[in-house]
């Protein structure tokens, strides 16, 4: 039965069973009675194990059966829920996790039987019952089904009276006879496909004479693991056996030249017997399934497409903003039909205007589509500080609001790891231990947070704890002592400045500052993970009371509403979003700071960048009387970009820069503007 | 496994376009080959490597583009009514515009007709991997992947 077309439904389900199982896990382990969860969890159990079955993933299916089956004596209130049980559940359900992302990178669940697990948890049902653990692994574990011929040589077997003939008419024609005994992997899901390409890839050489068991048979998949042919050639045997193991899901090809046919008196039963069981084992839907279906995909290449679960409703906006383009297309053809003569006419302008309209909304309805909660990735967090919580023997509890902030998909896809490195690191490094807890009047638990929230065009996570914060005093000495900063420049430096060198890459190798700051690990990884999306993350941290990682991120990635700027003759586009205000400075008003041009505005002092200078644009020969200033902000710090002219607002779509042009920090992408002119985007955050 | 057998059978030739780079003529693999485009406003990138000249709008994608010459450590290109830009599609790097003076024809060459014993030397010639003769005429063979390499031997 082919199910690749499954595969995709049943990896999603799969995914949301198994975080059902994991929330609802946690809940039991703080409530062992609570009859609704239990009766969940079996539920969700139950479906992954008929699911997995339904595909023919055999390993998968048996682990839930017997996960299963604890959770049935847990609900007939045979067993307690107790700490031991939920340790092996969540073992389990790593196990599980382990099976589908093999799934999820080549179609097949692996060859992990898990037998461990499965015996342990046997014996929590066997514990239940009041019997002794059980010595041995379940009787219906996979008995792992080797081929029993292990032997080195090629068992010949009987062959019938036309057999024989044909055998002795292929050698007449000067044909080589070899026979070969082939076995396709334990877990192959097709054997019948994988036993006809075994065929025709051996048929290349000669003729298949014999076939044991009989072709038919093999094409019904009535046969265990291994079948077995001769086949007349006149080419030599090592190029007949090569092709065989070509075929993948192949095990081994065991092959050798048949010679007169003295010994054939000497079969061995032992093929006929074998054929039996595997008669009546063959699944029932074998019926013959068509070769083409055996596709494998290339391996490497995940065997499913990333998706996205659309809301019906999203569908069904998208469909009517296509219905007005189409209506506003025919406006615009019938316009153009009638008065062809004043194109300039009011109407056209109207039309114009309501495209406009309809393509924003259009676009905001795609970008719906595409976005999706945080959920996705923040709820396996729980688990995981659970975990952490064991095995650092800290106590601590995670906290998190706004799982349902909806980011882009691409987004939400590779912010887990960044975040789950800033947890670890706030549960490892952060939390003191319980008697300096004790000490600085602490509760006893420590509180680790996840904060998620939209803020204009931004997603804002905060991540942090109530645990020691970062000693800046010791980062500022790690500092100077590794030579990035003299001691002077040191002393200028703000907390935030020096908290910044924690993500320095050099910075977080240094295992010492770990030890002083208990921060620092790989820092610099999470700071640059952050900023492929097109984020940025700042701290904030107190000694003694705890840091705060604040992670900044665009709602989407690929549309964004700009400020259209131009230098000398060259245009660029600055995100709206990081822009505050724009002004017009008078030359005379710029003041130095530290050698450095600043402009004082409204109370705050913001550096002037000239964008011509960093840009390398030649500098204009004579400087006018103003100076058109956009003043631009992330978090706290701003910058005043100097611009020779605002060309005004506009939607851009951005496109990456290629992977050719390398070491350009300031140009975050490109795009096509209007009149199909490329216009660069300037990356704001770097300039501050 | 026949087609195998068919090309053994028959010389193995391949195509390359001819193009003119200041007095020399070179050949572009045609398998690398995308398209050729007309000359049209480059944007400058800052800050890019030196011989990226900058990016192109090409049907609504952003494509570098390279100067040859500067890469291969001539003088700067100057642009004429002839000047073309040659659009390499390399896998998994994506597109990539080379500008090239003029260009020439279609030639089919066979392996009997390329000399590889110029690949070895020094300097830019690392950028060919071999010369091809077409009756009179000799083609450098460009080495694509010298070509759209990181490692800056201008």
């Amino acid at each position: 039965m082919d199910v690749s077309q499954y595969l995709e439904i049943f990896i999603d389900e799969s995914s949301e069973h198994l975080q059902t199982l994991s929330d609802c896990i946690m809940t039991l382990e703080k409530e062992p009675d609570n009859k609704d969860t239990i009766n969940e969890v079996f539920r969700a159990a139950h479906s992954l194990k008929g699911m997995a079955g339904t595909m023919g993933f055999k390993r998968m299916q048996h682990l839930t059966h017997d996960m299963e089956n604890v959770f049935q004596e847990v609900r007939s209130d045979k067993i307690q829920v107790d700490s031991a049980m939920i340790d092996l559940l969540f073992e389990c359900l790593n196990a599980i996790e382990a099976y589908l992302d093999n799934v999820k990178a080549s179609s097949d669940e692996g060859t992990e039987d898990n037998e461990l697990i499965i015996k342990e948890l046997n014996d929590f049902i066997a514990k239940a019952k009041g019997e002794a653990p059980a010595e041995e692994a379940p009787k219906e574990a996979p008995a792992a089904e080797q081929p029993k011929d292990d032997s080195e040589g090629f068992q010949k077997f009987e062959l019938d009276d036309s057999e024989r003939k044909a055998v002795a008419e292929a050698r007449e024609a000067g044909n080589h006879i070899y026979g070969m005994s082939v076995s396709v992997s334990k877990d192959c899901l097709l054997k019948a496909a994988r036993a006809f390409l075994v065929f025709r890839a051996v048929e290349e050489f000669g003729q298949i004479i014999v076939y044991r068991p009989s072709s038919q048979d093999v094409e019904d998949e009535k046969f265990d693991l291994t079948f077995s042919f001769y086949i007349a050639s006149t080419e030599s045997l090592d190029k007949i056996t090569a092709a065989a193991q070509n075929v993948s899901e192949i095990d081994r090809v065991v092959s050798a030249e048949i010679e007169e046919e003295k010994k054939e008196e000497a079969p061995e039963a032992k093929e006929e017997k074998k054929e039996a069981p595997a008669a009546s084992g063959a699944p029932a839907g074998g019926s013959a399934p068509a070769p083409t279906a055996a596709k494998k995909p290339a391996a490497g290449k995940p065997a499913t497409n990333r998706t996205v679960r659309v809301d019906i409703e999203k569908l069904d906006a998208l469909m009517n903003q296509v219905s007005e383009l189409i209506i506003a297309k025919n406006s615009l053809v019938s316009i153009s039909s009638t008065d062809s003569g004043s194109i300039n006419s009011q109407g056209f302008h109207e039309q114009i205007e309501y495209l406009e309209r309809i393509t924003t909304s259009l676009h905001e309805s795609v970008m719906k589509v595409r976005m999706v909660p945080i959920e996705n990735v923040v709820n396996k967090f729980p688990r995981m500080i659970r975990d952490l919580s064991r095995t650092l023997n800290k106590k601590m509890e995670l906290t998190m609001t706004g799982e349902d902030t909806e980011l882009d998909r691409t987004v939400v896809d590779q912010i887990g790891d960044p975040l789950q490195h800033l947890l670890r690191n706030s549960a490892d490094h952060g939390l003191e231990n319980a008697e300096l807890r004790a000490q600085r009047g602490k509760p006893e638990v420590g509180n680790i947070f996840l904060n998620a929230y939209q803020e204009g065009n931004n997603v804002i996570i905060q991540v942090g704890d109530d645990g020691n914060g970062i000693d800046t005093e010791a980062v500022k000495q790690k500092a100077i002592e590794r030579g990035i900063v003299t001691p002077e420049q040191a002393e200028a430096m703000s907390q935030k400045e020096i908290v910044n060198f924690l993500f320095m890459p050099s910075f977080s190798m240094a295992k010492k500052i770990t030890d002083i700051s208990g921060r620092g690990v790989g820092l610099d990884v999470v700071k640059s993970g952050i900023e492929q999306l097109g984020g940025d993350v700042e701290v904030k941290t107190k000694l003694g009371e705890g840091t705060t990682f604040t992670v900044r991120l665009p709602l989407t990635l690929a549309i964004i509403q700009a400020l259209m700027v131009e230098v000398r003759d060259e245009k660029y586009a600055i995100a709206l979003g990081s822009i505050s205000n724009i002004e017009d400075i008078p030359v005379k008003e710029i003041k130095y700071v530290q050698a450095k041009e600043v402009i004082h505005l409204r109370g705050s002092v913001i550096p002037l960048v000239r964008l011509d200078q960093v840009l390398d644009i030649e500098p204009k020969d004579e400087e006018p009387e103003s100076l058109t200033v956009v003043i631009v902000k992330r978090g706290d710090s701003q910058a005043g970009l100097v611009v020779d002219n605002l060309m005004g607002q506009q939607e851009i779509v951005i496109k990456s820069l290629g992977k050719y042009i390398t070491g350009n920090k300031l140009i975050s992408g490109a795009t096509i503007l209007g009149d199909g002119e490329v216009a660069l985007i300037l990356d704001v955050n770097v300039l501050m | 496994m026949d087609d195998n057998k068919l090309e053994t059978m028959d010389k193995v030739t391949k195509q390359y376009i001819v193009v003119q780079i200041g007095s020399e003529k070179y050949g572009i693999d045609i398998g690398y080959v995308d398209n050729i485009v007309r000359m049209q406003k480059i944007t400058r990138v800052p800050k890019a490597q030196v011989y990226f000249k900058g990016i192109i709008n090409l049907r609504g994608e952003v494509v570098p583009v390279m100067s040859v010459r500067i890469k291969m450590g001539l003088e700067d290109d100057v642009f004429t009514g002839a000047s073309r830009i040659i659009i390499l599609k390399i896998e998994d790097r994506g597109a990539l515009g080379v500008i090239v003076d003029e260009v020439c024809e279609v030639v089919t060459l066979s392996e009997d007709e390329i000399d590889r014993a110029v690949g070895s030397t020094k300097g830019k010639d690392n950028f060919i991997n071999g010369i091809g003769k077409n009756g009179d005429t000799l083609i450098s063979l460009f080495e694509i992947n010298a070509i759209i390499d990181e490692k800056d031997n201008g």
